[in-house]
């Protein structure tokens, strides 16, 4: 009944009404591991979420639980839990009738329900509040609670749909390192989804990143920071955003915004393609592309600066002792290896 | 102000009552008397008649009870099902039906007498509790269908999510965790079927009456060519007000808990 499970996905696809929602989603989840579902909202991920819970049926594809095919399985007979969005607790029952219902619900003898009770509710902290209702906790408490029902019959499989979306921004840091503890001492394949590309960054083993109904790219968090397999996968991971320069590419060099930008290898004939750039990694030198300053922001620790360079605005992350002010010209430097090279037209890492 | 507007209201809507009330307290002399008297000798002289004596409602208030209690029973027990599987199944023909449902409702009772007395009498129905549950329930059910679905689709989709991923399957999802949810919205539509089954009085008049014969039509019977006798049938009124009273107390604390009990943020994205 319990230990983690692997998750394997063979080209599932779900279509609503005539609109694509899902398609050839393959993925290959080891047991144990914290992996983030990480996209856009209307990106995908929340379906096969769906699908994974069988709260939706696949129109195509495979669910595969270790070797156990469970892509028709009933809801309740996958050994699957859940963390709703909304926490979807049931508001007429008390903290503690809450969580005991999903062992209620097969029958376990009344001691035992009631040991596992206390003992996931002391696991997220929230013993003292069994007698109260839903209504009665504030969003954080209610989380827990909705993670004590879903951690009560220690699950095989674990989902949680956007669990920190509701909290607000300091609690939703403290939780994040809790979901992260909770996952280790648990022991259970847990899967994450997320909007939020600094939360999958920072929780997860691995992560999966949707773009309009299809994988775009699987991999650790430091993987898919650093060689971002798509010009839309950069852009979305990283806050600023990366930059990027439309370039024209000639061998060894790239012409972007009036410079001649040398390359880390060699890309053939002319061909049209988007340089992309972090902001961390670009430096502010005494030579190097010249640029005007457009607007700094202070953010405490760095600062962002707003660059034109040429009609590109480019934007660059900066210790805060560093003094620019607007109107300034500057000189950006930057390795070759920090270089992304896209190409203009597939949009594929070249 | 405010509280002098309620006051105001409160008064508007509960004089025919208590008139009513002041009514079956007095003797039929001071009942025509004009001008009306306030100031009167109050006798329970017309309750005791209309409970114990010759003219007794009783049989009839038993009679009320079965026709009023069978059809709330049974349509509750079909409007339930009925009402969560328009809430929440995609079915073809899901709005043709919350119109049909509608429309039901519009129709005078008084057009349905004839159709209604041809089926029944074919059936040989006439006079007869089934006859008379099987066609309060033709006008109960649609209604109660139609009031319930609103209440089920306001819970929250993912509250079943969570139970079924819970292990307890649809039936037992709708029993532990969507029906205590529209509680509220089930002891409104349990007051409205029985009220109305309780206060029919046009299809039991003419399509029942003998066997069958509920305390409207009872009433009716103090109401004759030669003299209305005022102060029984308003005695006779109060107490058959008095169980739709009772009923509506009792569901009130229901009905206001099934307000308050929803009283968890977030709801999810629909």
């Amino acid at each position: 009944m319990s230990g983690a499970a692997r998750i394997r996905l063979l080209g599932v696809a779900k279509r609503h009404g005539g609109v694509t929602a899902l398609k050839d989603i393959d993925l290959d989840i080891a047991a144990g591991e914290f992996f983030a579902l990480l996209g856009p909202s209307g990106s995908g991920k929340t379906t096969t979420l769906r699908i994974l819970a069988g709260l939706e049926s696949a129109d195509e594809g495979r669910v595969l639980l270790d070797e156990l095919d469970i892509t028709d399985a009933e809801p309740g007979a996958r050994d699957v839990a859940m963390v709703f969005q909304s926490y979807a607790l049931y508001p007429h029952m008390s903290v503690h009738e809450n969580i005991a219902f999903p062992l209620r619900m097969v029958s376990t003898p009344a001691d035992e329900i009631e040991r596992a009770v206390l003992q996931a509710a002391e696991k997220v902290r929230i013993g003292h509040l069994l007698g109260r209702r839903p209504g009665q906790l504030s969003g954080g408490q209610q989380q827990r609670c909705a993670l004590a029902r879903a951690i009560v019959r220690k699950p095989r499989l674990f989902l949680l749909d956007e669990p920190l979306s509701n909290l607000d921004a300091k609690l939703r840091l403290e939780t994040r390192v809790e979901l992260k503890k909770l996952h280790r001492s648990l022991d259970v394949t847990t899967l994450y989804v997320t909007h939020d590309q600094e939360e999958a960054m920072t929780i997860a083993d691995r992560l999966a990143v949707f773009m309009e109904g299809r994988i775009e790219q699987v991999g650790t968090p430091e993987e898919v920071f650093a060689q971002p397999k798509s010009l839309d996968v950069a852009a979305f991971l990283g806050s600023p955003p990366m930059n990027f320069l439309p370039a024209k590419l000639v061998g060894r060099v790239a012409r972007a915004a009036g410079q001649t930008i040398d390359l880390a290898r060699d890309y053939g004939p002319e061909r049209d393609a988007v340089l992309g750039i972090r902001p961390g990694a670009i430096r502010l030198e005494a030579s190097g592309i010249p640029a005007q300053v457009y607007l700094v922001e202070q953010l405490g620790e760095n600062a962002i600066v707003d660059l034109h360079v040429g009609e590109t605005l480019v934007r660059v992350r900066v210790d805060r002792r560093v003094r620019v002010r607007e109107g300034d010209t500057v000189h950006l430097a930057f390795s070759t290896e920090d270089l992304h090279v896209f190409d203009a037209a597939t949009r594929q890492r070249l | 102000m405010l509280g002098l507007a309620a006051g105001l209201l409160l008064l508007v809507w509960s004089f025919p009552v208590l008139w009513g009330f002041l009514t079956s307290l007095k003797s039929e002399r001071d009942v025509l008397a004009y001008p009306p008297v306030l100031v009167f000798a109050p006798t329970l002289a017309n309750y005791r008649d209309v409970l114990f004596g010759a003219t007794t409602i009783l049989p009839n208030l038993l009679s009320s009870l079965i026709v009023s209690v069978s059809t709330t029973a049974v349509t509750m027990l079909l409007a339930i099902p009925a009402a969560y599987a328009l809430a929440r199944l995609e079915l073809p023909a899901k709005r043709a039906t919350g119109f049909y449902v509608l429309a039901t409702q519009m129709l005078p009772p008084v057009g349905l007498v004839i159709p209604y007395f041809l089926m029944l009498r074919g059936l040989g129905w006439l006079d007869t509790y089934h006859g008379m549950v099987l066609l309060y329930i033709t006008a109960a059910l649609p209604f109660a269908i139609w009031l319930m679905v609103s209440y089920f689709e306001e819970i929250p989709r993912e509250m079943e999510e969570a139970a079924l991923l819970d292990r307890a399957g649809r039936l037992r999802a709708l029993w532990h965790v969507v029906l205590p949810q529209a509680r509220g919205g089930i002891a409104v539509t349990v007051v409205f079927v029985f009220l109305n089954a309780w206060n029919e009085f046009l299809f039991a008049v003419v399509l029942a009456g003998n066997t069958v014969r509920p305390v409207t039509v009872a009433m009716f019977n103090f109401i004759s060519v030669e003299q209305t006798q005022w102060a029984r049938l308003a005695a006779a009124a109060i107490v058959a007000m008095a169980p739709v009273i009772l009923l509506g107390l009792f569901a009130q604390k229901h009905i206001v808990k099934g307000l308050t009990v929803g009283a968890v943020k977030g709801g999810g994205r629909r």
